[in-house]
């Protein structure tokens, strides 16, 4: 098992399709189908990484971002913000909000493994050293 | 010597002939006082000197006389009386108390010669050798006329411009030289003016005419100076024929008639001069009750305060210019409403000094139009931004799964389903192009699409666009040669814009070039500040006669090159349109079967100038 990666995304198909990419090259996956019930299993769970879309009906992903971002338990949790359209506003707003990364949808299936893979390596690598 | 002849030597004497009772009113009346004064015997007999003859400013005058008369039982002078018609006639006056026997006074006889014309010949005399040179120094017609209205002298000038001859003039009243209509009301005017004599313009702000020998009339503006002399105040009046002047305005105020706005013009102490009919339309005034007042009166109240200075900043620069640019302007209607404007403001330098014209247009329309405008491409924008939004979340799973199967990660497929599984893919991946192109489109157009240029190397984002563009290039066998000048390596500009034009040419080159085929990219700076991208293919060609539809959304040239080479239809329209946004151009030279070549040209942001990016609105 490569990590758990929590999926945050309320279109079920797109969630779906994430889930199946990431279980085909052996992640654990948990899904939740807005920031509200995401917020609910992360009180549980430390996931290795969190894909969030950002368009969420309710709390939207980049607030449940922020909530991550500044809880000393979840914070070093590499948070991977998935938007629409590639566009400088959300880069920045995603980075503002306190993501480690950004995804366009829609996703690349070929290159979201290598993308997850990779920052959970470097999140891993950093925790040793806090 | 009987009765009736001593009779006759009274009424038929040729001078006037009057007696007066010591309450001055007359008892006797000869003929040639009726034929001088106007009055028939008539009339006069009952009433007073002061009341028929004498004019007010005389009056002092006639008391010290009759006194004279009373106290040395003759008196002669030379004096001034009035006619009935209002005209002025100078007389010689004898008069003579008789008293009776205790001494009072019983009644004053006087005979009154009409000396008008020698006075005329002797004011004329006098005139001549004093003023005569001088007057015909000057550029205006001159007449002089003394107090009782006749010419005494005329200058050369005034000759021409009436078509008289001098003699003909001298001794005759000054209303000879003005049409008929106006001569009664002239004489009233005279004799006010003797009242109180000081220079100035005669009828100020009246149409005053002028009538020739010929009897053809024509405008005048005449300025009148009381000149004293030992022979009484005579009038200096300057005539200026001004025609020519009228004419010109006359064809100045058809011009302002003719102006779709409403013009309003003002001097620089800010009072309105001239108004064409459209400001009444438009400010619900007369034009009377514009011309004299002050031009903030169209103005509402509250922008009245910095009006004067905006207006004496505009004397003191004239030159043509919208009012207040990028300000909303207002305009006040006499009823208190007030209305949106848009004025302009130009010089207009006459021979009384300088003015101002501001055209006036009624803006509410306009206004009303962009607010619509405005929201309709806000809402458009919107409409845009969300569906493509909504289009592109299925089209995620389409891709995603496509994708997905195709790697078989789930499980093996065969031949044919892995190829009609990877058309699925190729067709969603084409109408995320053409979704995205949409939505570039539509953010050209309604200005919302942003600059963010930042420093980066060419020939690197050529890299990128080729190692895209890798699996058509290797397919069709393509090479592909990049050339970037040395100082071009290193370029300001927005780089995805600059990708995206890459992108589209490069892969527009590849799509319609023969296997085989080459492409070569050139980047360099054609001149300072400016870069050119040329991409130039050896493929089929483009018909000059074409050339207009290429940047054209939609309009792809031939039909079957689409079915065979794909595309959007959008690129090159987008292309244009980004590169035009930059303030660039893109130019395309091509012959049937040798190749085409784009040429871009693209203004360099200065690095030092870089502004720090602003985020895009999400869409």
């Amino acid at each position: 098992m490569n990590g758990m990666v929590l999926i945050v995304d309320d279109h079920p198909i797109n969630l779906k399709l994430a889930s199946e990419v990431l279980l085909a090259s052996d992640y654990e996956v948990v899904v939740a189908a807005d920031a509200e019930q995401a917020q609910q299993l992360l009180t549980t769970l430390v996931p290795d990484l969190i894909l969030m879309d950002i368009a969420l009906p309710g709390m939207d992903g980049l607030s449940l971002t922020r909530i991550i971002k500044k809880d000393a338990r979840l914070r070093h949790v590499p948070v991977v913000a998935l938007t629409a359209y590639a566009m400088r506003g959300d880069e920045l707003k995603a980075s503002d909000a306190g993501c480690d990364a950004y995804i366009t949808k829609p996703i690349d299936t070929r290159s979201l493994v290598e993308q997850v893979s990779a920052l959970i390596a470097v999140a891993r690598a950093r925790l040793p050293a806090k | 010597m009987d009765g009736r002849l001593v009779q006759e030597l009274w009424d038929e004497n040729p001078d006037a002939i009057l007696a007066v009772a010591p309450d001055d009113t007359v008892l006797y009346w000869n003929r040639a006082a009726e034929e001088i004064f106007g009055y028939a015997s008539a009339e006069a007999c009952g009433r007073t000197l002061a009341e028929l003859v004498i004019p007010s400013n005389r009056l002092e005058e006639e008391k010290a006389m009759h006194l004279e008369a009373l106290t040395r039982r003759l008196t002669v002078y030379e004096t001034v009386r009035r006619c009935k018609d209002g005209s002025l006639v100078h007389v010689s006056v004898s008069s003579k108390a008789l008293k009776d026997a205790d001494g009072r006074l019983r009644l004053v006889v006087s005979t009154q010669k009409d000396v008008t014309h020698l006075k005329v010949l002797r004011d004329s005399k006098l005139v001549e050798a004093k003023f005569r040179d001088l007057l015909e120094s000057t550029p205006d017609a001159i007449v002089m006329v003394n107090v009782t209205g006749r010419i005494v002298l005329v200058n050369s000038q005034a000759e021409r411009v009436f078509g008289y001859e001098r003699n003909e003039l001298i001794g005759t009243p000054v209303e000879v030289l003005l049409p008929a209509r106006f001569r009664d009301a002239h004489h009233r005017h005279r004799s006010n003016f003797f009242d109180s004599p000081r220079a100035r313009t005669m009828g100020a702000g009246l149409e005053l005419y002028g009538v020739r020998k010929s009897g053809e009339e024509f405008p005048v503006e005449i300025s009148l100076s009381p000149l004293p002399t030992e022979e009484g105040t005579m009038v200096m009046s300057a005539v200026r024929d001004i025609s020519d002047r009228k004419r010109a305005d006359q064809k100045f105020r058809g011009l302002l008639e003719s102006a779709p706005d409403a013009m309003v013009i003002v001097g620089r102490d800010g009072k309105i001069t001239l108004v064409n009919s459209q400001v009444e339309r438009l400010f619900g005034y007369e034009r009377a009750e514009l011309l004299g007042q002050p031009v903030e009166l169209l103005v509402p109240p509250r922008f009245r305060g910095n009006h004067p200075e905006h207006r004496s900043h505009f004397f003191s620069a004239p030159q043509p210019r919208a009012m207040g640019e990028g300000l909303q302007l207002f305009g006040l209607r006499k009823d208190g409403s007030e209305f949106p404007v848009e004025i302009s403001l130009s010089p207009i330098h006459t021979e009384d000094g300088l003015f101002v014209a501001s055209a006036i247009r009624d803006a509410t329309e306009r206004r009303r139009y962009e607010h619509a405008l405005q929201q309709a491409n806000r809402l458009k924008s919107e409409f845009l931004a969300n569906m493509s939004h909504e289009l592109r979340t299925p089209l995620n799973g389409i891709i995603g799964f496509s994708e997905f199967l195709i790697d078989e990660k789930p499980g093996p497929l065969n031949a044919k389903q892995k190829e009609y599984l990877t058309d699925v893919l190729n067709s969603g991946r084409h109408l995320l192009q053409l979704i995205n192109d949409v939505l570039d489109l539509s953010k050209v157009e309604s200005g919302k699409m942003e600059l963010h240029p930042t420093t980066f190397d060419a020939e690197l984002a050529i890299d990128e666009v080729c190692s895209v563009l890798f699996p058509l290039v290797k397919d069709k066998n393509i090479i592909i040669r990049r050339e970037v000048a040395v100082d071009a390596r290193s370029v300001t500009l927005d780089r995805r814009k600059f990708v995206q034009v890459l992108y589209n040419l490069l892969s527009n080159g590849v799509k319609f070039n023969d296997e085989g085929g080459e492409i070569r990219v050139l980047v360099d700076f054609d001149e300072p500040g400016s870069i050119r991208l040329r991409v130039r293919d050896t493929g089929i060609g483009i018909d000059n006669a074409d050339f207009s539809k290429l940047f054209v959304e939609f309009q792809q040239l031939d039909s079957g090159a689409t079915r065979r080479f794909g595309g959007t239809g959008l690129g090159l329209a987008l292309t244009k349109k980004i590169i035009e946004f930059q303030g660039g151009r893109i130019d395309v030279e091509s012959r049937l079967n040798v190749g085409t070549t784009f040429t871009v040209h693209l203004p360099v942001a200065d690095p030092a100038e870089m502004e720090l990016p602003e985020p895009e609105a999400i869409v």
